[in-house]
């Protein structure tokens, strides 16, 4: 039906062309998913927003890296003077990082997801992108995986920094390599349920939830009520209750996947009372991911547009 | 080709409701009009085309292409502005339209260039770069009507595009629509419950009412002369209505306007000498056309008018029936 032949030559020196019908290519529904999902991204740091939109994104993402900054600064620090032992008993390691920014990845789904899934359907923006090649379910994974590679970028870079920090820091390249090299699949993995399952949760929340303030504040409620009652049951009741639930909780399921992949005693007092096995945790956030992926789809394939 | 084609079209809502009633309907590419009272149909129909609803029975295809299960190809060939507020206020126009050029699958360089483009062409400038949230209504409309055609469509579906313009913005939108189409040869389907301004932009027209079909056909048919020539006059009326019926016109006088049947042109000049014979100051001769809400006088129920247009005197004799509903027909 189309005929993908270039209309504009170069060179011209036409002013006015009036209205031109297009005649160039059309790339389909592939590239309009493309397309949505890297806009997506971009909307994640406010690039393509006004300026103040591009504050609490980048803020989060510096304050997610700073620890491995500093660790790492105090790494080669320590190496110049001589006192090669301190970067091992630095407190800002591989498995104790997730403890550090898990809070700030939190906040980033809190502020962007309304942001994403909201606007459209508040400013009824949403029949515009179905007339168009997209179909309801490539919106909803697109706006999803968007949010989700924003926040992989977010988690994983600090592990890079305090991987290449520890490798150059160490006294031979080479062998310091070789040993951190190991620890790569650990951070990527536990780097994509952190995101997977956060992101997908923060979707899920935000796309049934058009009202910003409402978003953010049930997307926080997600994240941080069901560990506070976890927590109380682990302590105050019963441990067997406890075990049964806290998989149940996001939070302290990606504590637990934490623990899990890096071999670490979890810092989390009900996570490592509980004592589960680690494909149980790493089984729950992929299950939470999944709901959350299905769920999002179904608010999309009902909303009226 | 065929642009539309609707074969026993029904839409059924959920808690009962009919929107479409067993539609059939052929329509060839022109600058098409579909008129009907509010929640008559027409936005159903449109999303119906689009394939954001799925009909409950009968079969629709746009250029040949069944709505059900080939709306992507459908979609990349339709622009569609929606009756609602569908910008979002934080982005500018040229962000926010390149945006919707690249869901359409244009590649990033040419959904750039068709921006500047297509807001060129509905009368955006400097203005495009600010955000949207600032603009005036009639700024709004362009920039949603400039998304609807930022993609080259062929066909384009417009629901309701002067809503919340005012007179000078309403003309300035009709205008825009009715050169979008016999220029560039795009076909364009209209919504509207404003009659008047139907008349203004199509060479087609549909009539739709409580789902059903009650019209389709070229816009001159509708608005016929009906053979009704209004003279009004300053004052005077009464007198010359009765000195008309004495020269043996069909003449009744309604305020300052006298409404008679005229068939020959000798009746003109009787009128002509009847009004100088009496003195009277004369303020205008108007050929009376049938004008679209007849139509729907005739085939509304009481109760249910349509609340934008005033109607008109009433002609002194019977209106002419009006024709039977057409399941076919085309402009040209």
């Amino acid at each position: 039906m189309n005929a993908p032949t270039p209309a504009r030559g170069s060179g011209g020196s036409i002013y006015d062309l009036g209205y031109q019908g297009y005649t160039g290519p059309r790339l389909g529904r592939r590239s309009a998913v493309l397309a949505l999902f890297f806009q997506t991204l971009r909307a994640c740091y406010g690039i393509g927003r006004g300026g103040r939109a591009k504050i609490p994104p980048f803020a989060l993402a510096g304050l997610s890296i700073l620890p491995a900054i500093v660790a790492v600064g105090f790494a080669s620090l320590a190496k110049q003077a001589g006192g090669g032992a301190l970067g091992d008993i630095s407190p800002i390691r591989y498995e104790s990082y997730h403890g550090l920014v898990s809070t700030l990845i939190m906040f980033f789904c809190a502020a962007q997801a309304p942001e994403l899934f909201g606007r459209d359907q508040r400013y009824g923006v949403l029949p515009l992108y179905f007339t168009r090649v997209l179909t309801r379910v490539d919106y909803a994974l697109a706006r999803m995986s968007g949010l989700i590679a924003a926040l992989l970028i977010v988690e994983i870079t600090p592990y890079v920094v305090l991987f290449l920090g520890r490798v150059l820091v160490a006294a031979d390249p080479v062998t310091g390599l070789t040993d951190e090299l190991g620890q790569v699949p650990h951070f990527v993995l536990q780097g994509i349920l952190v995101a997977g399952l956060l992101g997908g949760l923060a979707s899920l929340v935000a796309a049934w939830t058009p009202r910003r303030a409402y978003a953010t504040a049930a997307i926080i409620a997600v994240f941080i009520i069901p560990p506070i009652i976890v927590g109380i049951i682990g302590t105050q009741t019963s441990l067997d209750l406890a075990r049964e639930i806290v998989l149940f909780s996001p939070a302290d399921v990606l504590d637990g996947t934490n623990a899990a992949l890096f071999g670490s005693v979890s810092d989390n007092a009900v996570v490592s009372a509980v004592d589960l096995p680690a494909w149980a945790y790493v089984t729950a956030a992929a299950v939470g991911l999944v709901a959350s992926i299905v769920l999002t789809i179904r608010r999309y394939l009902r909303i009226a547009a | 080709m065929s642009l539309i084609a609707l074969r026993n079209l029904t839409k059924r809502y959920a808690r009962g409701v009919i929107a479409l009633d067993g539609l059939t309907l052929d329509l060839e590419p022109g600058i098409i009009g579909l008129v009907g009272a509010n929640g008559a149909g027409k936005s159903t129909l449109l999303k119906i085309l689009l394939g954001l609803l799925e009909p409950t029975s009968g079969e629709a295809t746009v250029m040949d292409l069944d709505v059900r299960n080939q709306g992507t190809t459908i979609r990349q060939f339709v622009g569609y502005m929606p009756e609602y507020d569908c910008l979002p206020p934080d982005t500018s126009a040229t962000d926010f339209v390149t945006e919707m050029a690249r869901m359409s699958g244009l590649p990033r360089a040419a959904a750039r260039e068709r921006t500047a483009e297509v807001l060129r062409h509905v009368g955006l400038y400097e203005e495009r770069y600010r955000a949207i949230g600032g603009y005036s209504t009639g700024m709004k409309q362009r920039v949603k009507l400039a998304q609807a055609l930022v993609h080259g469509p062929r066909l384009l579906l417009l629901d309701e595009p002067t809503n919340g313009l005012d007179p000078a913005g309403r003309d300035e939108m009709l205008a825009l629509v009715r050169r979008t189409g016999t220029e560039f040869g795009i076909a364009v389907i209209v919504a509207s419950h404003l009659l008047g301004e139907i008349e203004r932009v199509c060479d087609f027209l549909v009539a739709i009412d409580a789902g059903h079909l009650l019209r389709a056909a070229p816009l001159v048919s509708f608005t016929e002369r009906t053979g009704v020539l209004a003279v009004e006059v300053e004052e005077g009326a009464d007198a010359l209505s009765a000195a008309l019926v004495a020269h043996g016109l069909q003449a009744v006088a309604d305020g300052r306007t006298v409404l008679l049947a005229v068939n020959e042109d000798r009746q003109y000049d009787l009128v002509r000498d009847a009004i100088a014979e009496l003195g009277l100051p004369l303020v205008r001769l108007e050929q009376r056309r049938q004008s679209l809400e007849d139509l729907f006088r005739d085939a509304v129920p009481p109760g249910s008018p349509m609340p934008e247009m005033p109607h008109p005197p009433e002609p002194p004799h019977a209106p002419e029936p009006p024709p039977a509903p057409v399941a076919g027909g085309a402009p040209q």
